[in-house]
């Protein structure tokens, strides 16, 4: 036979290499070859002996795994002999044991694909797997999901496999070998054995490989997977991970759960933060908190009532309360000869930029040098001189810029727009309008100042201030599901009176107020809208945001979106396709879902010849859908660069802005630079684009390239006016916050992605795919719609009073600690700063002292220290 | 009656009292006296919007305890300015070119690229546009041909238009005249007219307008261009064989800049040009042989042009070859030893007067800034040049065209003005462009009908050497001093 002659030239070898052997090594070699013959021999006695002194060589020497243990070596040539003999033994204890030993000896002998190994430890004695060493129990793992796969095919029963994974699990728990229990119980489909297995001390790693692998799992294993990850947080009471979890989810009970299942409120004070940070509207009852005192404290941080007066705490501490003037921003002094000499006249359009720009950069602080009047100044002061050289619809966006340089402090913000209210100017009431909305922006108040003041005026005759009531609505109560909104807004839609804009904006505002809800009837009256446009509205760049309100509805959540996907094929051609893209863009938007990444770079692929737009969306989709996890990033990256040597015009205009989605307030150095070089592209759009992603890109940091880039490019550019706007605008989102403030929607470590920050940062996109009509027509406010996205990149630590306090901490850049045993560091190449801090993109926190205890393991936005009580000052 | 409490900007009013059987309007003027805001701007919020003057408490359900925010402010309610600002995208758009800061560009009409960097070095030249202005006055005299008369005024008309418009011109025109006065321009290659050397354009339209411009007779000054461009040599020529020796002048609108192996700057080939041999008859001898000719100024322009001889006509392949080499030459240009002796004698005590002026510039402010570094100094005494540089043309258009010695002393220092470049490797193909100093002293740079905006510093690095742009005629104009 085959095999035999295999087994008698391996022997050959082996008896050639005995020559080499040590004379210890000799011994044992025919010490093993003596118990092999013994254990053939027929007294039961001599057999147990034998198996017995085998075995006990076997588990000596598998206790140090560095090469092929000598034993095993030796044994290798009998493995076919001592086969042969077990088939010919009747049941026996001694068989079992004979089962064992060969199990282990299968390890290096098996055929590939035999699994003998499982085959005999299933026949064996049982008994303690972990005896056998670690190489044996992994190997059988591996053995025991194949099985489990062609069981299952099988429908065969799989309860004694059930038993050994059990056995593995216990051992690998234990053995600091968490990814290969959860690999191996992940391929068993029994997640829930984990449970019982988690303790103190595993059960981090554990959650930490739960949470990261279920990027990677196909639907509905990973919402499984981090199920699991919940339900162990939950056991060892580490609420904040759970709540992060709950929120991933999005699954409002878990969140509850996690509030009623805590009984302190200082923890609870930092559930409040976390989902501030995220964004969403949150109501907690006398369940989740007994009682009304603490209720309405822990209410108050949910309704980011102190954002605003944290971010001046660390805007004072960094020293940059300072107001900034767009020439400050520009800094034309540093181009010699390319800047216009003089500009004696005013430009309107230069004005509107510069009206950006001092809004995007003072934002927040309440103060700036345009807009903001110092009281001693002469009697209307500078804020009316600087509304009114702005042109027409400009004023809507200069007047709305105040809201913005108030942001987040509703009660000074409300106060000063005031005056607004009374112009009599229409633009300027609109703006009004529009910058209570901004104000009010994440910020919810129990007087509900933005729908009680912007209420009445959603019907007024005039569509500007109409816009401005509808868009502020909008942006004030993203998130926010309110019904009595729905019922004032959707009847607009269906209104054939009103204008087309108007009901842009209104599916819009909807679609944000009800993002991510999958509402029925608004996704309806959105339908009857787009229904109902006549032949010539569809091809208006304006009519396309009626797909996008609808796509915002069910943004991130994937397969619900397959009715109304359904619906929207029966449109009229011309706005089919682009619905279809937009709304399968959003709903899988956050996802990293690869499948629909190659589905949306299908439809890139074509090459269009009827002016059709559905393809600008698509590409925005593939960075949507591709920036959730940083590999799915890298590779969206390099196809993007693909689509701009290889794509039609219509896709090299999207591409910039795709790019700018995926890095977005991160400036990666290699789109940094594919980004100038479209910058300087012949199609006046792509370039416009490009300048535009440059801005989103480094929104923000104050990036120095970028900054640099962007100036020279204002000289590039200084005849062409639309091409200046943009990098004026660019300019200032760079400096946005004067570099306090990021864009990025992901946040706590790049794991939960705040849906209103993603909703408004693709709005703002979608606007820029038709770039002349909107940004640069008559809709530029349309870029307010960013402020969505703006959040401080701020850690600061609170005591437990919700008051600042200043503690050393370790900054550096992350690294990915998962599957790694021990206690690895979580950041290099730190630096040490005192509380507050600015955290860049990529960055990670711990604590330096040992004086305090974080209530959140994650450090980012406001954290609460508690004191440690096992804290010994160390001179004392 | 049933308190609430109110919440006006960042203040909190507490335990304010509303009797319920009144109108809201009387709770609003409680509020008035509170804050100070007048009822009518009063918004206050209470569930579902704001509170009507007209409301009923019972319908409200304001519950004790309540909390209120009231909106609202006493200030002063914004009107727009009785005079709106004036947007530079509404001027007309004569007015936008002023805004600007430089004139507009001109359209290649098919290798016409010669021609315009020609006319935008000469369209800097504002004495030469006061001139034209005044031609039309005059009109036509017997003495200068209908070609000549229509080039120059088709010349008026195009720096007119250079002048009013922001968007690039088309010089139709122009072209239509040029080729007809000087056919050679119309030539055809393949069915597109060729390329042209610019030189010889310059040359043709300065002696066109030198002709039609000193025959108007007119004004009080009869050879306005040989004031602005003419340059006065005396020469000695001398045989060496026989020692005869002779003197001649004569006047050209050119200095050359010859380049040969020895030639790194411009003044070198200023006075290797100046120098130069030639054979003719002797009379002495009887034969002919050869006799040294040494050139020196004698009079001085306003406007000093300086050719670089770049172009040589190459037999072998037919063509007018170019000279790659670079040659410097400086912003600020000093002629004093390329004159001849009796001009050096006027210049003397203008220039004296001049560094004089600098000197003591200079040492003011080395005095007021002891501290300041040398490398300061530098670019103050830069600063005060320029801005020496951008008074001039105001007193020179005051002038309008007056010759250089009857308002102004020459002093043989010249700055750079504008600089016609040439990118390519012959004279009838390849690229030309006008690099022209404006008056507010920035440098742009015309490609045609695109003005580019460039500094100073790029301006020398048009040297030559390279494949880059490099200078092929430079215009530089007198620094003078007033008398």
């Amino acid at each position: 036979m085959a095999k035999d002659s295999n087994d008698t030239k391996k022997n050959k070898k082996d008896e050639k290499r005995d020559e080499d052997l040590s004379e210890e090594d000799l011994a044992l070699k025919q010490q093993l070859e003596l118990y092999v013959e013994r254990v053939q021999d027929a007294d039961p006695n001599l057999q147990k002996v034998a198996l017995e002194s085998m075995r006990q060589e076997i588990r000596t020497s598998t206790s140090s795994m560095t090469s092929v243990p000598k034993p095993l070596k030796f044994l290798r040539p009998h493995y076919g002999t001592l086969k042969a003999f077990y088939e010919t033994m009747g049941n026996s204890e001694l068989k079992n044991y004979l089962a064992d030993i060969l199990s282990v000896l299968a390890l290096t002998m098996s055929a590939e694909g035999e699994r003998e190994s499982l085959k005999y430890r299933l026949e064996g004695s049982g008994g303690d797997i972990g005896s056998w060493g670690h190489e044996y129990v992994r190997n059988l793992a591996g053995e025991i999901s194949q099985e489990y796969a062609k069981r299952q095919s099988e429908e065969v029963p799989i309860e004694d496999l059930m038993e050994l994974v059990q056995q593995i699990v216990a051992f690998h728990m234990k053995h600091n070998a968490e990814p290969e229990a959860v690999d191996l119980l992940m391929e068993v489909e029994d997640l829930d054995l984990l449970i019982e297995h988690v303790d103190s001390t595993n059960f981090r790693r554990t959650c930490l490989y739960l949470t990261s692998s279920a990027r990677y799992l196909p639907g509905p294993d990973d919402m499984l997977v981090l199920d699991i990850a919940y339900m162990i947080y939950l056991k060892f009471e580490e609420y904040p991970n759970a709540l992060q979890i709950a929120l991933f989810l999005d699954n409002m009970q878990y969140v509850k759960q996690v509030f009623t299942s805590c009984d302190d409120q200082l923890r609870k004070k930092q559930f409040c933060y976390i989902l501030a940070r995220h964004g969403i509207t949150f109501e907690l009852d006398e369940e989740m908190a007994a009682n009304d005192d603490d209720r309405e404290a822990l209410q108050d941080i949910v309704n980011n009532t102190k954002l605003s007066e944290g971010y001046l705490t660390l805007a004072r501490d960094i020293e940059v309360m300072e107001p900034k003037s767009p020439e400050d921003i520009y800094k034309a002094h540093l181009l010699d000869g390319r800047a216009s000499a003089g500009a004696t006249v005013d430009s309107a359009r230069q004005n509107l930029a510069a009206t950006f720009v001092n809004a995007f950069v003072n934002a927040g602080f309440g103060q700036d040098k345009l807009m903001t009047v110092p009281s001693d100044n002469s009697s209307s002061g500078s804020s009316a001189n600087w509304l009114f050289k702005n042109k027409e619809h400009g004023k809507t966006s200069a007047a709305a810029s105040l809201g913005m340089i108030l942001l987040w402090d509703v009660d000074s913000g409300l106060a000063q727009m005031d005056k607004y209210f009374h112009a009599s100017d229409s633009h300027v009431n609109a703006g009004a309008l529009l910058g209570v909305g901004i104000v009010n922006c994440g910020i919810k108040n129990d007087c509900d100042p933005a729908l009680a003041l912007l209420g009445e005026y959603i019907d007024k005759e005039d569509p500007f201030i109409r816009i401005g009531a509808i868009m502020g609505l909008g942006i004030a109560y993203a998130g926010a599901q309110n019904e009595q909104l729905r019922s004032k807004l959707a009847p607009i839609l269906n209104d054939a009176k009103a204008p087309l804009d108007v009901i842009a904006f209104t599916a819009i505002s909807l679609g944000l107020i009800y993002v991510g809800s999958c509402n029925e009837e608004v996704a309806q009256a959105i339908i009857f809208a787009l229904m109902d446009r006549s032949e010539a509205e569809l091809t208006e760049p304006l009519t396309r945001l009626l797909p996008l309100g609808l796509g915002l509805l069910y943004l991130g959540k994937q397969e619900s979106v397959e009715a109304t996907a359904e619906v929207s094929k029966t449109f009229n051609e011309k706005i089919r396709k682009y619905c279809d893209m937009t709304l399968l863009s959003f709903a899988y938007a956050g996802t990293g879902n690869v499948l629909k990444v190659q589905n949306l770079l299908g439809h890139c692929s074509q090459h269009l010849d009827k002016g059709e737009t559905h393809q600008g969306p698509a590409v925005l989709g593939i960075a949507m859908v591709a920036m959730a996890e940083d590999l799915g990033l890298e590779m969206a990256i390099r196809s993007l660069e693909h689509l701009l040597q290889y794509g039609e015009q219509n896709i090299r205009r999207a591409v910039p802005l795709a790019l700018g989605l995926l890095c977005i307030s991160n400036p990666k150095v290699n789109v940094m630079d594919t980004l100038s070089r479209l910058s300087h592209d012949t199609d006046s759009d792509v370039a416009m684009a490009a300048v535009m992603s440059l801005g989103l890109i480094g929104a923000g940091t104050n990036n120095a390239r970028i900054a640099g880039m962007l100036r020279n490019l204002s000289s590039y550019y200084y005849k062409d006016a639309s091409l200046l706007f943009c990098v004026r605008i660019a300019q200032g989102l760079v400096h946005m916050g004067k570099g306090l403030l990021t864009l990025n929607p992901f946040h706590s470590e790049r794991f939960l992605l705040s849906p209103t920050a993603l909703a408004g940062i693709t709005i703002m996109l979608h606007a820029c795919l038709d770039m002349k009509t909107v940004v640069l027509g008559k809709y530029h406010y349309m870029l307010y719609f960013l402020v969505l996205a703006m959040q401080p990149r701020m850690l600061m630590t609170v005591d437990e009073n919700n008051k600042p306090l200043s503690v050393p901490v370790r900054v550096g850049q992350a690294v990915d600690v998962v599957g790694q045993a021990g206690r690895p560091k979580t950041i290099t190449g730190f630096q040490t700063h005192t509380t507050p801090v600015l955290l860049a993109a990529g960055d990670r926190a711990e604590l330096a002292t040992e004086k305090y205890i974080p209530l959140s393991p994650i450090l980012e936005g406001f954290v609460i220290l508690k004191e440690n009580p096992d804290y010994r000052e160390e001179d004392h | 009656m049933i308190t609430v409490s109110v919440k006006w900007q960042k203040e909190l009013f507490q335990a304010v009292e509303i009797d319920t059987s009144q109108p809201a309007y009387v709770f609003k003027c409680q509020l008035y006296d509170l804050t100070g805001v007048p009822p009518e701007r009063q918004k206050i919020m209470v569930k579902g919007g704001l509170l009507k003057d007209d409301a009923d408490w019972s319908t409200l359900g304001v519950k004790q305890g309540q909390k209120l925010m009231m909106m609202g402010t006493a200030d002063e309610i914004i009107k727009a300015p009785e005079k709106g600002p004036v947007f530079m995208e509404d001027l007309p758009e004569e007015e936008q070119v002023v805004a600007l800061g430089h004139s507009a560009g001109l359209f290649n009409l098919g290798n016409t690229c010669y021609m315009n960097s020609t006319v935008q070095c000469l369209h800097s030249v504002p004495e030469l546009k006061s001139a034209l202005i005044q031609y039309s006055h005059s009109g036509r005299s017997n003495d200068v041909d209908q070609t000549s008369h229509m080039l120059t005024i088709a010349t008026r008309d195009l720096f007119n238009e250079l002048d009013k418009s922001v968007k690039p011109v088309a010089p139709m025109q122009f072209w239509m005249v040029l080729r007809k006065k000087y056919p050679q321009f119309g030539q055809l290659h393949n069915g597109v007219f060729m390329q042209q050397d610019a030189e010889e354009c310059w040359t043709q339209l300065l002696y066109t307008l030198s002709q039609s411009l000193s025959s108007t007779g007119s004004s009080e000054n009869p050879d306005t261009m040989k004031a602005l461009f003419g340059i006065e040599l005396v020469s000695r020529v001398h045989c060496q064989e026989s020692g005869e020796e002779s003197s001649e002048t004569e006047s050209v609108y050119s200095l050359k800049c010859h380049i040969s192996q020895e030639v790194n700057h411009l003044h070198e080939g200023l006075k290797h040009a100046l120098k130069s041999e030639l054979e003719k008859a002797s009379p002495s001898l009887g034969r002919s042989a050869i006799y040294l000719k040494e050139s020196r100024i004698n009079g001085l322009p306003r406007y000093l042009t300086v050719q670089f001889v770049r172009f040589f006509w190459k037999r072998e392949s037919n063509q007018k070859a170019k000279i790659l080499r670079k040659v410097d030459y400086p912003l600020e240009l000093d002629i004093y030893d390329l004159c001849s002796d009796d001009l050096r004698k006027k210049l003397e005590a203008p220039r004296k007067i001049l560094r004089d002026e600098e000197g003591k510039k200079l040492g003011l402010k080395a005095s007021e800034k002891s501290s300041g570094s040398k490398d300061n100094d530098v670019k103050m005494s830069d600063a005060e040049g320029s801005s020496n540089r951008s008074g001039e043309p105001s007193i020179a258009t005051s002038e309008e065209g007056v010759p250089s010695d009857s308002g102004t002393q020459m002093t043989g220092i010249y700055d750079l003005v504008a600089v016609l470049t040439h990118k390519g490797r012959s004279a009838d193909s390849g690229h030309y462009v006008a690099w022209v100093k404006q008056e507010s002293g920035k440098w742009i740079e015309f490609d045609d009908d695109n003005p580019i905006a460039q500094r100073e510093e790029d301006i020398t690095k048009l040297s030559g050497g390279g494949d880059w742009h490099m200078a092929y005629i430079c215009m530089y104009k007198a620094r003078v001093l007033p008398k």
